[in-house]
């Protein structure tokens, strides 16, 4: 949705995924030995079958020489078992290697975007990139690595194997197969389209549960349930009908390739046993051909769908590259990694200052001085680009044109970490974290001790709500823990802030969900620690407002008004109608 | 057991469909397992058995080759039809079920929903019901066809070579539980995966959502250390899979070496010894049973495992069954063609928890087309009162009545269709936003939707929106301030013309000031000559009304016009003095 046009993406030089294989050479190189091994006994097996079989129907084997054939393939069967073993081993573990350091180099990444990428990206597409995708890249890697390799193999050998066998029943075997895979194919991707329709049709019934039951009020105060109910059916319904139309081609599979390899067996026997009975052929040799036919029948079904694994891979790997490749828009304009030495003065300076976003005008000419250790309230309608305006001081974005100046330095010639460093920001609808509230309160602080915590909730009005939790400042917050009300996540968010002792404060609206009484609480005690640093607070409340050494009013991206609170009271504009709407509404409430 | 028993059940309506399914299994196995054998009379008759003429071999070999081409083309088709046919039961008795769990829940009274997260409650009906379905399809008709297969294999093995077969059996058990062990590590291998994998996305998601935080406050360095925990313990995991998984085929392939070095061992010697038990066909037949005997076997192992995870969600689709309703409906259902509008409430008791009194012996009365408003400070038991009436919950002790009929006679549908609610958080449906107003009941033209739209003050910025009242809205109504949603759902009650309304309003500060002025004037107007019970936090509300009721600990203590109230000069006006100075509870 946001994403600047000026901003160009520059592509980091090709990120390839072969970057994740090459430090696992080894385990590749492992994977092919392990694959001729297998495939080499294997296909030596049927021979040895073929020479006791031939031998006992020419009455030409004796007992030692069968024990001996049993040996060799006693022997070699045992070494294929375990070498099978870590044909499979390998090429997995491997995968799953490449899986993590995929996704431990993506969420780095990650941590390094912009809040213009977070804006533009739905969390849960993130999070589908993040799981599923980077899961069907280790699939085609190791599934598509294992299967891949083998199915060669196991083709390029056969065929010599079985051409220098016997060309005649070799054509047989392959004339039948050919179609079989093709076919197999087909299914697969019907299969594969119900599957879709059907995996749609799931999460429409998941999401209609959902719906349900969240609003289980409503549906009963509304007495919605026998609709609900018959809705219901109709989509039972068509869970049905939609699983059915999969099992058709589902249930067909297996049957139609055990009838195919019927009539591979049938033929063979046929074609082969004429040249038997002809004595143009052994019966040793007919089994050993057999055991080919059964033998390539799983590495061939599998090629289609190692196929479709590796297909499915490289999309997931696009998806999953994309990311990778974004950089953050938030670069270092100068090579200072350094903080200036000379730190101290935090006064802030809006100099001619407009940002559009898409091509919409977000602020126009934004002027101001913010000199340092005096506070200043911004306040205007909903929309008119306050929390922009704030935004832009802790580099969450940076202006399309004019600049942003912390003493006297462009910020975006600081280091970003140096910035945010001294910002303690505190956000209207804040972010809080499923672990303890201690851990919450001390988020930006290195080694945050029980007083800096005990005192960032104090001001913050915090105290007593913790005195209530069970374990006070060692409760978890979230889901698996208590979950906190819209006033004290601002409280906590405004501790968190503080607790960090910035140099600068910024917050953005954050006693919109806490009651008159409280805020005024809040606001005194607030007020020296406002005192010792620069302050940039957003509010609605004239009462609130009043404390700011300068305010300025924003409408549609411009500052409109500006001044004290005595000042701005006395002057016709949004201020002084706020002023005497909120008055209003308290003597409406007064009023007897 | 009686798990499964109960589940069996839910079967016999379709016991003539499950015969002809068991019926199809046997003849699958009876037909597919004599291919060997025929391979074995080609092998003898024709190919080894020098004694007859050429022509005549050949003849018998024509004729067993379309014999055994014809049998397998009916076996497995059969097998297909009957893959299809069990297929079909199993979602038959799984839509039954699905359905049942479904109407279940929604009959489930509030205490049920105060108490049960949404996820679990979905759990029940996706998750837990697509594994009674693998249950019943794969699991157990599953593993009838696997022991039919079995069972056929081994008994024609056993029908042409007796001392052959004795030979390849005696190693099975011990693969079988060899086999068993695998998958029982491996299950638990799978558990881990999942569990592990839930807790990294559970990370990931917090991460992502509050990455603007973590980077305002230089947090990137620790966010990755806990990441790489989680995401370490995820790859050991998967590690203890592979572990596992990579020993499973060779387990089998090793069972499958094992047995053709016995039959060529054993046969090899019995021939050699000039034996007549054991012919070449024999050997080339049991050569090809050899291969079709480790699938059945398999996958047995693999649904002996998975027995143990199908009965946990069988017991807890059960237990949701099981549960009681406490708010049941009555047998003979009062519904007057007209209700007046008098609710009363006579010496009403009623705990959420036992014995946790949160009305104590409360009794009044309102008349037709009043407006009753019910004051008090949180947790007096004020929002208890309409969920008292709309039956949400019933009362203990006492009786809360509507025209003198006690409410626990009315269907609870039948009331709720007379009753109209302004919840405190507006629910907003997946769908457009006319639909959301009328809620499809029959009789809601669109000229209704949009007079009610516009008496509640909705009409303007819904127009204003992409499609009008067609705009399609996703479930948590994105797009629309919270201000909008609340003035949407009021539309929505208006539209249901209740005969009664119930408003639960609470002053919100997210709300602008415009809209907040809007939305009391809404609610105004929807209380005109209407018997209405408000839950007032609105002193403009409060003020409006014809009769307060003032409650403190879930006792009445003094009811009255506003001004009466005043003169008291009681709790009343402290609480309103509270009021004033904090506009929330």
């Amino acid at each position: 949705m946001f994403s600047c046009n000026r901003r160009r993406v520059i592509p980091t030089s090709d990120i390839k995924l072969n970057r994740y294989l090459i430090p696992h050479r080894k385990e590749i190189i492992g994977t092919v030995v392990c694959v001729l091994v297998t495939v080499g006994i294997n296909l030596y097996l049927p021979y040895l079958m073929r020479l006791v079989i031939d031998g006992l129907t020419e009455k030409t084997l004796d007992s030692a020489t069968l024990s001996k054939l049993l040996g060799i393939y006693l022997l070699l069967g045992a070494v294929a078992v375990v070498v099978s073993r870590f044909l499979r081993k390998l090429p997995l573990k491997l995968s799953h290697k490449v899986e993590y350091a995929l996704r431990s180099d993506v969420f780095d990444h990650l941590t390094k975007l912009d809040q213009e990428y977070y804006r533009s990206e739905r969390t849960g597409d993130l999070m589908t990139r993040m799981s599923s995708d980077i899961n069907l890249i280790r699939d085609a890697i190791g599934q598509g690595l294992l299967q891949g390799i083998r199915t060669i193999t196991v083709l390029v050998f056969a065929s010599i194997v079985m051409m220098l066998t016997d060309p005649g029943l070799s054509l047989l075997v392959y004339s039948l197969y050919l179609p079989m895979v093709g076919i197999f194919f087909l299914i697969l991707r019907v299969m594969r389209r119900h599957q879709k329709d059907l995996q749609e049709h799931v999460s429409e019934v998941s999401n209609f549960s959902q719906e349900s039951f969240s609003g289980i009020r409503t549906l009963k105060g509304f007495a919605l349930e026998r609709r609900r109910n018959a809705q219901f059916k109709e989509l039972n319904s068509g869970l049905v009908r939609k699983n059915m139309r999969l099992q058709a081609s589902r249930q067909s599979l297996w049957p139609f390739m055990a009838f195919w390899f019927s009539l591979g067996m049938i033929l063979i026997l046929n074609l082969g046993g004429r040249r038997i009975i002809d004595g143009g052929l052994t019966l040793g040799t007919l089994t050993q051909f057999i055991q080919y036919l059964l033998y390539m029948q799983w590495p061939l079904l599998a090629l289609s769908w190692s196929m479709s694994l590796i297909q499915r891979g490289k999309v997931s790997w696009v998806r999953v590259r994309e990311i990778l490749e974004r950089e953050s828009s938030l670069e270092s304009r100068s090579e200072n990694t350094e903080p200036k030495k000379d730190q101290g003065d935090a006064g802030i300076q809006f100099q001619n200052v407009s940002l559009n976003i898409q091509g919409r005008h977000f602020l126009h000419d934004i002027d101001l001085n913010i000199p340092e250790g005096t506070t200043l309230g911004i306040t205007g309608p909903t929309g008119s680009g306050k929390t922009l305006l704030v935004s832009l001081v802790a580099r969450l974005m940076d202006p399309t044109s004019g600049s942003v100046l912390i003493g006297g330095d462009d910020i975006r010639d600081m280091p970003l970490a140096h910035l945010r460093g001294i910002i303690g920001f505190a956000a209207q609808e804040p972010v809080l974290f499923s672990q303890t509230l201690e851990h919450n309160i001390g988020f930006g602080v290195a080694k945050p001790d029980k007083d800096l915590i005990g005192w960032a909730a104090d001001i913050a009005h915090l105290r007593d709500d913790v005195e209530g939790f069970p374990e006070r400042y060692q409760t978890v917050l979230g889901e698996r823990g208590v979950t906190l009300s819209g006033g004290q996540r601002q409280r906590t968010a405004i501790s968190r802030a503080i607790a960090r002792r910035p140099d600068i404060l910024i917050l953005d609206d954050v006693l919109s969900a806490v009651d008159t009484q409280t805020e005024a609480a809040i606001m005194g005690k607030l007020q020296p620690v406002m005192n010792d640093r620069t302050t940039l607070f957003v509010s609605h409340r004239i009462s609130t407002l009043r404390y700011a050494d300068e305010i300025v009013v924003i409408e549609n991206g411009r500052i409109t008004q500006r001044g004290t609170h005595d000042e701005l009271i006395r002057q016709p504009g949004y201020y002084s109608e706020l002023n005497t709407l909120q008055q209003l509404e308290e003597q409406l409430e007064a009023g007897s | 057991m009686k798990m499964a028993k109960r589940l069996l059940a839910y079967s016999l309506p379709y016991w003539r469909w499950l015969s002809l399914a068991l019926v199809m299994i046997a003849f699958t196995s009876l037909s597919i397992n004599y291919l060997p054998i025929l391979i074995q009379r080609v092998t003898d008759q024709c190919l080894m058995n020098t004694s007859s003429p050429v022509a005549e071999r050949i003849d018998l070999l024509m004729k067993l080759s379309l014999l055994y081409i014809s049998i397998a083309a009916i076996g497995h088709g059969v097998r297909y039809f009957q893959g299809l046919l069990t297929a079909w039961i199993g979602q038959k008795i799984i839509y039954d079920l699905r359905l049942e769990v479904f109407r279940k829940v929604l009959r489930m009274h509030q205490a049920y929903f105060d108490q049960t997260a949404v996820g679990t409650l979905m759990t029940r009906v996706t998750s837990d019901i697509e594994r009674l379905q693998h249950f019943v399809t794969e699991g157990v008709v599953g593993t009838i066809a696997d022991l039919f297969m079995l069972l056929g294999i081994m008994g024609y093995m056993i029908y042409i070579s007796p001392s052959l077969s004795l030979a390849i059996f005696i190693p099975l058990p011990l693969l079988f539980a060899f086999l068993l062990y695998i998958n029982v590590k491996l299950r638990n291998a799978n558990r881990d995966i999942r569990d592990r994998q839930s807790r990294l996305n559970a990370l990931l998601q917090e991460d992502l959502t509050g990455m603007t935080t973590i980077q305002l406050f230089n947090r990137e360095a620790s966010a990755m250390v806990d990441f790489d925990q989680r995401n370490t313990h995820l790859r050991s995991a998967y590690f203890d899979e592979v572990h596992w998984f990579s020993l499973y085929f060779p387990t089998i392939e090793g069972g499958q070496a094992i047995s053709i070095l016995l039959i060529l061992a054993v046969g090899g010697m019995l021939i050699l010894n000039g034996s007549t038990a054991i012919t070449l066909g024999i050997f080339v037949a049991f050569l090809a049973y050899i291969r079709d005997f480790f699938r059945p076997l398999g996958s047995l192992a693999d649904k002996a495992g998975s027995f143990q995870i199908a009965m946990a969600s069988i017991e807890r689709v059960f237990n949701l069954l099981d549960r009681p309703e406490e708010v049941a409906d009555p047998a003979e259902p009062a519904n007057p063609d007209h209700i007046a509008g008098t609710i009363a409430f006579n010496n009403v008791w009623f705990a959420y928890t036992e014995e946790n009194w949160v009305i104590k012996d409360l009794s009044f009365s309102v008349e037709p087309g009043q407006v009753l408003a019910v004051v008090g400070a949180t947790g007096a038991g004020k929002s208890t009162i309409t969920n008292l009436i709309g039956r949400f919950y019933d009362v203990q002790k006492g009786a809360v009545t509507i025209d003198g009929v006690d409410v626990r006679n009315f269907r609870k549908s039948d009331l709720n269709e007379r009753l109209g609610y302004v919840f405190q958080d507006p629910f907003i449906f997946a769908g457009s936003v006319a639909d959301n107003i009328s809620l499809q009941t029959p009789g809601i033209s669109r000229s209704d939707i949009v007079n009610a739209a516009r008496t509640v003050n909705a009409h303007a910025f819904i127009e204003a929106m992409p499609e009008g009242y067609d705009t399609v809205m996703n479930e948590r109504g994105e797009g629309l301030s919270l201000g909008q949603k609340q003035l949407l759902v009021m539309a929505r009650t208006l539209a249901q013309e209740p005969e009664l309304l119930f408003v639960l309003d609470e002053a919100t500060a997210s709300v602008d000031t415009a809209t907040e002025l809007l939305i009391q004037d809404a609610l105004g107007k929807m209380m005109c000559n209407r018997t209405s019970i408000v839950i007032a936090h609105r002193l403009s509300t409060i003020r409006h009304a014809d009769r307060i009721l003032v409650m403190r600990h879930g006792e009445l203590v003094d009811q009255g016009t506003h001004e009466e109230l005043m003169a008291h000069d009681g709790y009343y006006r402290h609480l309103y003095e509270l009021l004033l100075h904090a506009p929330e509870p």
